[in-house]
């Protein structure tokens, strides 16, 4: 093995490609597959392809926003920790809605949700913002500009709200997981601080409008 | 644009045929051509071998004998090769004795370059003329789609070489979009040599590696084996058909050996996605590197002996979703004057 490393920049060489492990695209027969896609597999079939990373993997139990969501959780390295407290967060949160379910009467049993991953996602989006301020420096003076985020920065937001208040504003006493569970069935009931966080983005963007015409991109 | 930010030998190989006029005159390698064929034919009848049908490969054996090197480098043991080789190729000088240049680019300082330039444009518009005759007579023939799957353009050494000039990247790039616009002009065909000279053929498939045959062990079971490597830890493994999922690590059980949720779900991949979960059996030795590289490296080594018991295509797929490659990455080393790899010394004003 050559542990000669090569400085600045990745290990692979620019040619390599992200692997895809969507196993749905794969279990397509080829007639059914459209122009497009075809001449897609085809440039891939010529085209070296980079392993895929640990966090990867074609389970059905994956999901890609939850292993972002831990790994920004994730501190020092310890993924197991991160991990476990991801898990202990969504039985957190199907404990309490199975609760609300159970005492519920006959006819609110259906709208009450259990499944926490449909929560999760539901929170995260009711969490993002749509449009976010950048400061720009004109004439010496610096500006808060609204600017339209992109879809990576609106759910990285989100996402850094959603730990930023679990981490500093609990008591001293209170686990994460159970914090975690009780700001996501906030956030999925639009409440609680981290909508208001955005919705106070949001009236400081609406207040600088003026500003708008200084965002050259 | 592509930027090549990881280094390799090619690139960092000076070009040589660029850098300024000639060190060794026309003469003075004819000569050295004369003493390497004198010196060949010698070798030959030192050796005992007819001179005349004496080729390269046996020149390298005859020196390798004569001249026995414990060198681990190659390039630094005695070699004969013929002139060419060794010494690089290089641009005459491009003037003429009262100090005029040959060429009337050579003010511009890239002149192969500019000539190249000035010559697929001329081509370009003379292909865009042909075209519009066609169009006035309406006889515009239909393109057909370049495969664009089986060749590559040349690479910017590839085009230094062949330039004997420096190029930048931006010069590059710029040549590489008029070819293009060349090949993808409906009448383009017609300057289909001349696009050739340009672009090379890439290897179809990248399946390169052989599949080995399934072995079958005393009890008649089919089995494969495959190793894996992935940061410092190498992994061996033995994948037996007809089984129930059972595997065993280092004589111990799965569950056992790795704790973690993430490692189970890393050897259970290749299965998982060749829909054979409870069918095979496998057992593993593994050893070196952390928790994680193990798990990676018997995820490697897994998916190279499945190779066996699946078809081409899903070989393929196994290849496209990245259970195949070797990870490159490993531990950066740390620098003299950093505290790490990338992190500085805390910086102190005073």
């Amino acid at each position: 093995l050559c542990r000669l490393v090569l400085v600045r920049g990745s290990r692979y060489n620019p040619s390599f490609i992200e692997p895809e492990v969507n196993r749905e695209l794969y279990q397509k027969p080829w007639e059914e597959l459209s122009e497009e896609e075809k001449q897609k597999m085809e440039l891939k079939a010529v085209q070296p392809i980079k392993a895929a990373p640990p966090s990867l993997s074609s389970s059905v139990f994956r999901d890609p926003m939850i292993s972002k969501f831990t790994n920004m959780m994730m501190k020092e390295g310890n993924k197991v920790l991160a991990r476990s407290l991801m898990s202990q967060t969504l039985e957190a949160i199907k404990r309490k809605q199975l609760e609300k379910y159970h005492k519920a009467a006959e006819g609110e049993k259906d709208t009450i949700e259990c499944n926490p991953y449909v929560i999760f996602h539901q929170a995260l989006k009711n969490c993002q913002p749509i449009i976010g301020l950048s400061s720009i420096t004109k004439g010496g003076k610096t500006y808060q500009v609204p600017v339209p985020l992109k879809d990576n920065r609106k759910r990285f937001l989100a996402m850094k709200w959603l730990i930023s208040e679990c981490r500093e504003n609990k008591h001293r006493r209170v686990l994460m997981p159970e914090k975690l569970s009780q700001e996501l069935l906030q956030a999925f009931n639009n409440e609680g601080p981290i909508i208001k966080k955005k919705h106070m983005l949001h009236k400081m963007a609406e207040a600088n409008r003026a500003y708008a015409h200084f965002r050259w991109w | 644009t592509l930027r090549l930010i990881c280094t390799t030998a090619a690139v960092q190989r000076r070009n040589v045929g660029a850098s300024g006029p000639e060190k060794y005159t026309e003469e003075f390698i004819k000569k050295q051509i004369e003493e390497f064929n004198l010196g060949k034919r010698h070798l030959a009848n030192m050796m005992g071998e007819d001179p005349e049908s004496f080729t390269q490969e046996d020149i390298d054996r005859a020196i390798a004998y004569l001249f026995p090197s414990g060198l681990f480098d190659k390039r630094a043991r005695p070699m004969m090769k013929h002139p060419t080789e060794i010494f690089p190729e290089q641009r005459k000088i491009q003037w003429g004795e009262d100090g005029r240049p040959f060429h009337f680019l050579f003010y511009t300082g890239k002149q192969s370059y500019y000539s190249l330039m000035h010559e697929t444009y001329g081509k370009v518009l003379s292909v865009q003329k042909y075209q519009d005759e066609l169009t006035a007579q309406d006889l515009l023939p239909e393109k057909e789609k370049r495969n664009l799957a089986g060749s590559r353009w040349l690479t910017k050494i590839e085009l230094e070489e062949m330039l004997l000039e420096k190029l930048s990247d931006d010069d590059y790039s710029r040549f590489i979009q008029l070819l293009e616009k060349l090949a993808t002009l409906p009448c383009g065909d017609i300057e289909e040599k001349y696009v050739q000279k340009f672009s090379r053929e890439v290897p179809v498939q990248l399946q390169k590696v052989v599949i080995e045959p399934l072995k079958y062990d005393e009890r008649g079971v089919a089995f494969s084996t495959g190793e894996g490597r992935r940061k410092t830890a190498s992994a061996t493994a033995v994948v037996y058909d007809n089984g129930t999922g059972k595997v065993t690590v280092n004589g111990i059980d799965v569950l056992h050996y790795f704790p973690v949720l993430q490692d189970r779900e890393q050897l259970l991949f290749p299965f998982q996605f060749l829909n054979r979960v409870g069918k095979h059996d496998m057992v593993c030795t593994v050893s070196g590197g952390g928790r994680s590289a193990q798990a990676g490296a018997i995820r490697l080594a897994s998916a190279k002996a499945l190779r066996s018991f699946v078809t081409e295509k899903e070989v393929e797929f196994m290849r496209q979703a990245g259970l195949l490659t070797v990870d490159p990455r490993v531990k950066e080393r740390k620098k003299p004057g950093q505290e790490g790899a990338r992190r500085k010394f805390t910086w102190k004003k005073r």
